[in-house]
C-alpha cells in the first residue's frame, strides 16, 4: 500500500496527522479484532490505548515489513492474548450482550435465529484455543493473507493454514450440533 | 450439515456484527495519549524539502521526466481548468459513450512515456491515471494525491491534490464542449499512409498549465481519437512536447494496472506551489481582483474564492473574467460550457464550505496560496476543488485573483 509507507514515513518525521490518519484508518478494524480476540469486551479500548501508544514511541524508527494493517492487527492479537493471560477467565456469556447477526429484510424468528447462532457462535470462538481464533480473527476480519500472517507469527504457512482449518472445523461441528438439535 | 463456506460466511458476519465502543469514546482515550508519547518521542529535526526538489529538477532526466508529467496532465487534461476548444462529431460522441479507460503510448524529447487511464462511474473525469516513462519514473494518482518516483534518486516526489488527469473525460461530454471552442479547426482528408479517412482538430489556448496548443487525430471510420500532439506554445512550432502515436480505448482496465510498487525504502518529498511563469502576467492588471486590505492570507483567500464560486453560480461572465483574468484567454461560449454549464446536472449550485489554506507558495507578483472549497452540484453530489490565490501589492493597495484550479475536483459525496 503506496498510502501507508507514505503514511510511515510522514509518522516517522513526526507528523501528528500522519498517526492520526493511521489510527482513523484502522481503528474500526483493529477494534473488532481485539473484541473477537478479548475474553473480557470491556477491555477493547484498553488494548486498542495500548497498542497505538506503544505504536507511537516508535516514531523515527518504525519500518515498515508487510503490510501496515497486518502489523497494527498482529500487535491487537498479542495485547489481547496477554490481557486474556492476566484475567485467566471469561465472562459468563449473556444473551443480551451478544451481538446478533445482521437481520436485514428478515423476519422475526429469522432474526431471533442470528441472535441465537450469533450466541452460540460468541460461545464456540471462546472455547478455542488462542492460536486457532487468532489466525480465523485476522484471516477474516483483518483479510490478512495466511502467508503475511505466518510471516508475522514467524510460523510456516502451512501450520498458520492447518490452524485456521481446525478451528474452521471445530466451529462446523459445533454449529452442526446446535442446528440439528 | 454447514460446509465449510457456510461456517466462514457465519464466521464472517459474526466477525462484522460484533459491537464495539463508541468512535468518539475510543477516541478521546487513545488518541491524546498517543499523539503525547509521539511527541515525547518524536525526532527533532526533519530536512527541507524544497531545496530537494529544485536539485531534482536541474536534473536532465528530471525535466524530461515532467514533460512528460505536464504532458499527461494536459494532453488529456486539455482542460484542467477553465479550458477548451472543439467540435462537434456527433458519431464519435456515440462510439466514446461506452468507453471508460484509454491506454496511450506517446513520444516527448528524450524518451516514451505509457499513459493508463480511467474515468470515474459518471465518466465525467480521471480517476486512476499511471504514466510510466521509459527510464523508469512513474507519475500516478492516489487518494487525491498525486505521486512521482524518480527511480534514480529513490524518491517520490507529491502533491495533495490531482493534478495528473482529465478535468472533463474523453468521452462525449468532451467532444461537446470541444464544438464550442473559438479559435479550433477542424481538418479532413485522407492518411497519406493508410488512405484512411481522418478528421483533424487543431487547438490552442493558454490555461493554468501556461501556453499549449495541439492537433487530435480522429479515424472516420471508427470515430475514435487516434493520436494527438502537444506543442508548449500557441502556434505548434517546434517539436512537439509529446506526441501520442497510439490511444487505445477499453470498457475498463482490470485494477492491478493502476499498482505501483515502490521500494520501502523511498524519499518521499512534497512539490512547492508554483505556477507558471507565463500566466503571471496576465494577472498583473491591478483593475482586477478584489481588494483585500487588512485582511490576513486565509481571509483574502476565501473572500476571493467565494467571489469566484459566486460568478460561477450566478453565471455572471464578467465577475468571473474579473476575480480570475486567465479565463480571459477563452470564448465566452466556451467558458459558458465548461464553468457555468448551464443544461448539466454537475454545475455548482452552492458553496457549502471554504477550508484553510493547505499550501503556500511564490510567484513572480508575489505569494500564493492553495485554498479547498466544497460545493455542491445540482445533482446533489458534493466536490471539493482546491483554487490557487495570487496576492498582489500595488502600492498601498492589497488585492488578489484567483489563478484557477490546483487539480481535479473530487467527489466527495
Amino acid at each position: 500500500m503506496v498510502e501507508d509507507r507514505f503514511l510511515i514515513w510522514r509518522f516517522n518525521r513526526g507528523d501528528p496527522a500522519a498517526l492520526c490518519r493511521i489510527y482513523e484508518r484502522y481503528r474500526d478494524c483493529l477494534l473488532k479484532v481485539a473484541a473477537a480476540l478479548l475474553n473480557d469486551r470491556s477491555g477493547v479500548e484498553d488494548v486498542l490505548h495500548d497498542v497505538f501508544v506503544n505504536f507511537a514511541q516508535s516514531v523515527g524508527r518504525f519500518e515498515l515489513r508487510g503490510s501496515l494493517k497486518g502489523y497494527l492487527s498482529i500487535c491487537v492479537a498479542n495485547r489481547a492474548r496477554d490481557t486474556n493471560r492476566t484475567k485467566q477467565h471469561r465472562n459468563a456469556v449473556c444473551l443480551d450482550e451478544v451481538p446478533a447477526l445482521s437481520a436485514d429484510g428478515v423476519g422475526p424468528e429469522q432474526a431471533a435465529m442470528g441472535r441465537d447462532l450469533a450466541a452460540r457462535l460468541d460461545a464456540a470462538m471462546a472455547d478455542l484455543p488462542d492460536e486457532q481464533r487468532e489466525i480465523i480473527v485476522l484471516h477474516v476480519q483483518s483479510k490478512l493473507p495466511f502467508r503475511e500472517i505466518a510471516g508475522l507469527r514467524q510460523i510456516s504457512i502451512n501450520t498458520a493454514m492447518s490452524r485456521y482449518r481446525y478451528g474452521m472445523q471445530k466451529l462446523r461441528s459445533m454449529l452442526d450440533g446446535e442446528l440439528e438439535s | 450439515m454447514t460446509d465449510t463456506r457456510d461456517t466462514e460466511r457465519m464466521v464472517e458476519t459474526y466477525l462484522a456484527s460484533l459491537r464495539t465502543p463508541a468512535a468518539d469514546g475510543v477516541d478521546a482515550k487513545v488518541l491524546p495519549d498517543a499523539l503525547t508519547a509521539m511527541h515525547k518521542a518524536k525526532p527533532q529535526t526533519a530536512p527541507s524539502s524544497r531545496p530537494i526538489w529544485r536539485t531534482i529538477m536541474a536534473n536532465r532526466a528530471s525535466k524530461v521526466t515532467a514533460a512528460a508529467v505536464v504532458a499527461g496532465v494536459v494532453l488529456f487534461a486539455l482542460f484542467d481548468s477553465f479550458t477548451q476548444p472543439a467540435w462537434a462529431l456527433a458519431d464519435a460522441i456515440e462510439a466514446l459513450k461506452d468507453l471508460q479507460a484509454v491506454h496511450v503510448v506517446g513520444a516527448f524529447p528524450g524518451g516514451t512515456a505509457e499513459i493508463w487511464m480511467r474515468a470515474n462511474e459518471g465518466k465525467t473525469q480521471s480517476t486512476d491515471v499511471v504514466v510510466r516513462g521509459s527510464h523508469g519514473a512513474i507519475t500516478w494518482t492516489q487518494d487525491g494525491s498525486t505521486y512521482h518516483y524518480e527511480p534514480g534518486q529513490n524518491t517520490v516526489y507529491y502533491e495533495h491534490a490531482m493534478t495528473l488527469g482529465m478535468a472533463q473525460w474523453l468521452g462525449p461530454e468532451l467532444l461537446e464542449m470541444l464544438s464550442a471552442a473559438e479559435n479550433a479547426k477542424v481538418v479532413r482528408g485522407k492518411d497519406p499512409a493508410t488512405g484512411r479517412d481522418r478528421v483533424m482538430l487543431m487547438c490552442s489556448l493558454i490555461d493554468v498549465h501556461g501556453a499549449q496548443s495541439w492537433v487530435i487525430e480522429f479515424d472516420a471510420a471508427s470515430k475514435l481519437p487516434l493520436a494527438m500532439r502537444q506543442w508548449p506554445n500557441l502556434d505548434r512550432s517546434g517539436p512537439p512536447s509529446f506526441d501520442a502515436f497510439k490511444i487505445v480505448y477499453y470498457e475498463d482496465l482490470p485494477d492491478n494496472i493502476f499498482d505501483v510498487p515502490i521500494p520501502s525504502d523511498a524519499k518521499y518529498v512534497e512539490k512547492p506551489l508554483e505556477i507558471p511563469p507565463e500566466t503571471v502576467g496576465v494577472m498583473s492588471n491591478p483593475q482586477d481582483g478584489i481588494p483585500v486590505e487588512g485582511m490576513t492570507q486565509q481571509e483574502a483567500a476565501e473572500k476571493a474564492v467565494r467571489t469566484l464560486y459566486r460568478a460561477v453560480i450566478d453565471q455572471d461572465m464578467n465577475s468571473l473574467k474579473n476575480i480570475s483574468p486567465l479565463c480571459r484567454n477563452w470564448g465566452d461560449e466556451f467558458l459558458r460550457q465548461i464553468v457555468f454549464k448551464p443544461d448539466k446536472d454537475d454545475r455548482i449550485v452552492e458553496i457549502i464550505e471554504v477550508g484553510r489554506i493547505r499550501k503556500t507558495g511564490q510567484s513572480p507578483l508575489g505569494p500564493i496560496a492553495a485554498i479547498p472549497t466544497t460545493v455542491r452540484l445540482e445533482n446533489g453530489k458534493k466536490a471539493q476543488q482546491q483554487m490557487i490565490v495570487q496576492f498582489r501589492q500595488f502600492g498601498e493597495k492589497a488585492s488578489c485573483v484567483v489563478h484557477g484550479p490546483y487539480g481535479l475536483p473530487r467527489e466527495i459525496e
